[in-house]
């Protein structure tokens, strides 16, 4: 048996000890590492930011824009060709030509109406 | 309390616990970042009468610690009972000692001794830290301080002498 095997300390002896063991400092650039890049303005924090994006969806993207790709490179292209085609046009004028002037004594009803037939070829 | 005026009055402590836990300053530097981060991003979560903000700091540093400890060990060994190999080496320094002494207890005990001891939590901050029950936490400091009695004891006329073996 070691001569120590049944020692033990005191809580005080222990309270000692545990003393002892010292951590380091937190280093000075962990303050900057969190509140440094809210203190720009928002125009330069576009340039250096930047987000987090999870593994499996960034996979996603990317299989998504080759994909993407690749289906543009198979398609077949569409090439725009313009012709041009000539149209027959019927072209219409309107002519104006001056009659003479009616006069107003010519637009009043008549007085008694006698209606004549006139058979013409057609009738028959 | 505005997001920066709790950093300056508890990154120490965050980060402290963290690299106390972890023993790396590289995570406890991540951990603590994260854990300011979050508060910035949503000062609102935090609520005075559910806790002081130091708790709810020192909280959200654990639940990534612990997150850490899932991603690169399996998450039983935090309850698991690591056995105790003392480390006599006469020229051991004792805070390296007691380092590794601690490292040897299971997860949810040092980080009870950490806390309560380093950072002189009350034992109801505690157990609002890690989310059990006073009689939880106070179990599991007794039984840490025993075992810590028990695998420091070798280095004990070190402190009596002069600090170290």
């Amino acid at each position: 048996m070691e001569p120590f095997e049944k020692d033990e300390l005191t809580d005080r002896e222990l309270d000692g000890m545990l003393a002892q063991w010292k951590a380091p400092s937190a280093p000075a650039r962990l303050k900057a590492a969190v509140f440094g890049e809210r203190r720009l303005p928002w125009w330069r924090r576009l340039w250096s930011g930047s987000i987090r994006v999870p593994l499996p969806v960034a996979c996603a993207l990317v299989a998504l824009v080759a994909i993407v790709a690749v289906a543009m490179a198979r398609a077949p292209r569409v090439v725009v060709r313009t012709v041009r085609v000539e149209v027959p046009v019927v072209q219409e004028r309107i002519v104006y030509r001056d009659r003479p002037a009616v006069a107003e004594a010519a637009w009043r009803p008549v007085r008694e109406l006698r209606p004549r037939i006139i058979r013409g070829s057609n009738a028959q | 309390m505005t997001p920066e005026a709790a950093f300056d009055q508890y990154s120490q402590s965050v980060y402290r616990f963290v690299y106390r836990m972890t023993r790396r300053e590289d995570v406890a530097e991540d951990i603590a970042q994260e854990t300011f981060l979050a508060l910035v991003r949503s000062p609102e979560r935090w609520n005075a009468a559910r806790g002081s903000m130091k708790t709810y700091l020192l909280a959200i540093a654990r639940n990534l610690v612990l997150k850490r400890y899932r991603d690169y060990r399996a998450e039983e060994q935090l309850e698991e009972e690591i056995g105790i190999v003392p480390d006599p080496r006469p020229s051991l320094e004792i805070g390296t000692a007691v380092a590794g002494a601690i490292a040897e207890l299971p997860g949810l005990q040092q980080e009870a001794v950490i806390l309560f001891e380093y950072e002189g939590v009350t034992l109801e901050e505690l157990a609002q830290i890690v989310a059990a029950d006073v009689g939880t936490v106070k179990s599991r400091l007794h039984r840490a301080r025993v075992r810590l009695r028990k695998s420091l004891a070798p280095y004990r006329t070190g402190v009596k002498a002069h600090g170290t073996v």
